[in-house]
């Protein structure tokens, strides 16, 4: 796969870092000093990998026309596997664990997690259930069973070297920012110049011409919603770190901000569309936003409903600039063909 | 008899009557009549919201999960607004049914206008709707509630007196549930409207080349999700007496997997009354059932979780079927 399937045309990107220039400048004026003082940089790299790595999951999924709702719930399941197993293998001294126990645990905290996307990708893959319905049983079906494994209990006490994990730093540089930096230059590789990614985005454009074309789509797209899976374990190994505890509920209106960040990155939520820097940038300005409203105090019910009412500007922008693009498309069809210009059909849904 | 067994009604209403059967074999007291009215009363709520969800369903694509945030607003917005200036249960009931509706109509819109898919706009609404809710009231309780609430939700139809002198009878929010029953099954079986529902949840091309206007059914659609969530917003005051910010939110998976689970198909165009209580039916069996046995209900969520994926799956398999059935037609005729 020599020829990148991502076009690199130079400035892309210039509407999105447009807008985080103008978010920095915003948020530096309202909390002068504050804001863009090194306490808060240093805050900010230690909150934006739970939030880029359940994005990126999220992409991943979104890529191939899919969604993932139990992106949080899979999260919340791999902590929850990670510390019973701990507190079983310890004798309920988790916080003195072993590095070998300690390895042992988060294995099988990840192995729950890709259980998880087993079962969603057999769903999708094999029987053909809407991935929007597939994961919205899942995601219920996790947090039952969050609930069950944790009693509604919340649970603590975990080794050092967990903790080190959403809490260290690495010459100076958080832990998690680090292991972020490895994840997305890893998923770089994996879309941009492997078959599993090209097969990704042909997938996303058109299931049946992909399969027509000799690609498995199945094995992808179960390969697919393991690895977006694989994306929650993670981020359930920082949050542990980060929290020091975990619980069966934690960080849900996470899954809105991980769906609005795939708008915001461009990602087109039919599939086939999505490019890795567009993310980067879209979690950036998240992440700024959400910092600086809480430097400011905003109430964060406020914040939820700021969201949830972004997604519906972004939908509403996407929706005009896409028609904008459509019409202007096909005048230009019409044009070459010297054809006169038809409606475009009815009911596209 | 053959139509009968080709129904998920019938194995649906097979599956309540064994789960009775166990519980109450275990626990008598779940026949007495007063647990059956008991639990007819409380599920009220979640029954009535399930009508709502049934249309949604049948209009095909992804299920609407806001509207227990639209019951929520509407039940602090009445609870204030009948505590501030007076009123009655009408008043509360037109309160309800326009804000409700209002709420319900601007899903509609956005789904329509945008052409997004429900469940993202209704995520987006649900947050707005629920946020600014608990922005504008800061998340307070409100513990006394007009006395009109307690009056509508104590009233009893054909009171009894039993042994040790307790009064139970027939509850006014079972009527008001059945009501619900009443209405969606007389739109969309007996009006144009409800043939053009299912319409467009079968096939919305063909549905708009018919001439069917389905902006407006849409906006019908969501517009009447919303007043049912009203609806039930009342219902829910009457039992719970109360108005707390987070009571009402979080039933909406619940609500659904009842729904999916009474045969409503996810991929549009089908679905029944029938199913949709006996759906519900089923939870309040099994929620009353766990309470009975001494269950911890912490199971309860795993059991929805369960029902919405096998719900899913099992539409989606029937599809696929078909699908594979039909080819088999078209391919024994080309030969």
């Amino acid at each position: 796969m020599k020829t990148p399937l991502v076009s690199h045309r130079s400035f892309v990107d210039a509407p999105l870092i447009g807008i985080l220039i103008a978010v920095v400048v915003l948020m530096a004026i309202l909390s002068p000093v504050r804001f863009l003082s090194p306490l808060n940089l240093e805050s900010m790299a230690y909150q934006l990998p739970m939030l880029a790595l359940l994005s990126l999951g999220m992409m991943i999924s979104m890529l191939t026309g899919g969604i993932n709702l139990a992106i949080v719930s899979a999260a919340n399941l791999t902590g929850i596997v990670t510390a019973l197993t701990l507190k079983l293998l310890t004798g309920g001294d988790s916080a003195s664990a072993s590095v070998a126990i300690t390895l042992v645990a988060m294995a099988a905290g990840l192995m729950s997690a890709l259980a998880a996307g087993a079962l969603m990708g057999f769903l999708v893959a094999y029987l053909e259930v809407p991935a929007i319905l597939a994961t919205l049983g899942a995601m219920t079906l996790i947090d039952g069973i969050n609930v069950v494994l944790t009693r509604g209990y919340t649970l603590s006490d975990f080794p050092g070297m967990l903790l080190a994990i959403g809490n260290g730093a690495i010459l100076g540089v958080p832990a998690p920012f680090v292991m972020l930096i490895v994840v997305v230059l890893a998923l770089h590789v994996l879309l941009a110049r492997t078959r599993f990614g090209f097969d990704l985005y042909m997938i996303g454009s058109n299931l049946t011409a992909a399969r027509y074309s000799n690609i498995d789509t199945r094995a992808v797209l179960m390969r697919q919603y393991l690895l977006s899976a694989a994306f929650s374990a993670l981020t359930g190994f920082v949050m542990m770190g980060q929290f020091n505890s975990v619980k069966s509920n934690y960080a849900q209106s996470y899954l809105l901000v991980s769906v609005l960040a795939c708008f915001l990155g461009g990602v087109d939520p039919f599939g086939g569309v999505g490019r890795l820097s567009g993310m980067v940038l879209a979690v950036v300005i998240l992440q700024a936003i959400s910092s600086g409203v809480n430097l400011m105090r905003v109430d964060p019910f406020f914040v939820t409903a700021m969201w949830g009412a972004m997604i519906l500007a972004l939908i509403a922008i996407n929706h005009f600039s896409g028609r904008w693009r459509r019409s202007a498309r096909l005048a230009e069809v019409a044009r070459t063909l010297g054809v006169e210009q038809r409606p475009p059909p009815v009911g596209e849904r | 008899m053959k139509s009968l067994l080709n129904r998920s009604e019938f194995y649906l209403a097979l599956l309540i009557l064994l789960l009775c059967v166990v519980i109450g074999s275990l626990n008598p007291h779940f026949f007495a009549l007063q647990n059956i009215l008991g639990f007819l009363k409380t599920s009220s709520v979640n029954g009535i919201l399930a009508v709502g969800v049934l249309f949604v369903l049948i209009l095909g694509g992804t299920p609407d999960v806001s509207f227990t945030a639209i019951a929520q607003v509407v039940e602090y917005v009445v609870v204030l607004a009948t505590l501030r200036w007076g009123g009655d249960i009408a008043v509360g009931f037109f309160i309800a049914c326009a804000l409700g509706a209002a709420l319900g109509a601007v899903n509609g819109f956005l789904i329509h206008y945008f052409r997004v898919t429900t469940i993202i706009v209704t995520i987006a609404t649900f947050n707005v709707y629920y946020g600014l809710l608990y922005v504008m009231t800061g998340g307070g309780v409100i513990f006394v509630v007009p006395r009109f609430f307690k009056d509508f939700g104590e009233y009893l139809i054909l009171p009894t007196t039993d042994a040790s002198g307790g009064v139970f009878g027939l509850s006014l929010l079972t009527v008001l549930w059945a009501g619900a029953l009443a209405l969606g099954w007389f739109i969309l079986r007996r009006t144009f409207l409800g043939r053009s529902i299912l319409a467009m949840g079968g096939n919305e091309i063909a549905a708009e080349r018919l001439g069917i206007r389905t902006f407006w059914v849409r906006m019908f659609v969501f517009a009447f999700v919303g007043l049912l969530s009203g609806v039930a917003a009342i219902a829910h005051t009457a039992i719970v007496l109360s108005a707390i910010p987070n009571s009402i939110v979080g039933k909406e998976l619940e609500v659904i997997a009842a729904v999916v689970l009474g045969g409503a198909s996810l991929f549009g165009g089908k679905g029944t009354i029938t199913g949709t209580l006996l759906g519900v039916l089923l939870f309040a069996v099994l929620r009353n059932g766990l309470v009975l046995l001494n269950i911890s209900s912490y199971w309860y969520d795993v059991a929805i979780g369960i029902a919405i994926t096998v719900g899913v799956s099992f539409s989606a398999f029937q599809q696929l079927r078909s699908r594979r059935s039909k080819v088999n037609v078209i391919v024994a005729q080309a030969a």
